[in-house]
């Protein structure tokens, strides 16, 4: 089984506490999809996490990684 | 105009147009609610037009696909057994309900129709084919 975790949390609060909502409309997502990524509950499509990475200014695979368990 | 505020937007003109249509049938005006259902869905969508924040996105068509794909699984399902019992009785006892038997039993074979052109359709959009 895989799992793709992700670092946006951690990158929010690197990115001077960026808010969910602020982070939302950068990546053209609704907040609720941002709080169901930390969460781990939702996997982005590839598109989402490109506009995710591009908001942060990073790399997408500082944001996510893929593990297999 | 925040999501929040068409939320209460959207929710108020539901419960106007449904007190005008049934208003309307009770009255027996059965013309009126169509235009009163074109104006909610004008309003709303110029309402929504308003709104800065992104309203949908790709969860929410996901969630939508799933939930459209179990709905159509058990209504295909109980409607066809449903549809089937009911033709059944009706042969046996109860000739009344033959014609909701076979508005059930029509109404999967209509679904499923919908369902495979539609499933065609994507397949061949997303299949790479040319």
């Amino acid at each position: 089984m895989a799992r793709i975790n992700n670092q946006i949390r951690r990158l929010r609060f690197d990115h001077g506490e960026m808010t969910q909502e602020e982070l939302a409309q950068r990546a053209g997502c609704t907040r609720q999809t941002i709080i169901a990524l930390e969460q781990g509950k939702y996997v982005p499509s590839i598109e989402l996490a490109f506009k995710i990475a591009r908001a942060f200014g990073v790399s997408l695979e500082e944001v996510f990684q893929y593990e297999e368990e | 105009m925040s999501f929040k505020q068409f939320t209460i937007i959207r929710i108020s003109v539901v419960f106007i147009m449904a007190a005008l249509i049934g208003w309307a049938v009770n009255s027996g005006n059965y013309l009126i609610p169509i235009p009163v259902a074109i104006a909610a869905l004008v309003i709303l969508l110029l309402f929504r037009r308003g709104v800065k924040e992104v309203v949908v996105d790709e969860r929410i068509f996901s969630i939508a696909e799933k939930a459209s794909l179990i709905t159509f699984r058990i209504f295909g399902i109980a409607a066809a057994v449903i549809g089937a019992t009911l033709v059944a009785l009706s042969r046996e006892s109860m000739p009344a309900l033959e014609p909701v038997g076979f508005t059930l039993s029509y109404s999967v074979c209509g679904l499923m129709l919908i369902y495979y052109i539609a499933h065609i359709y994507y397949n061949k959009k997303y299949s790479g084919k040319k």
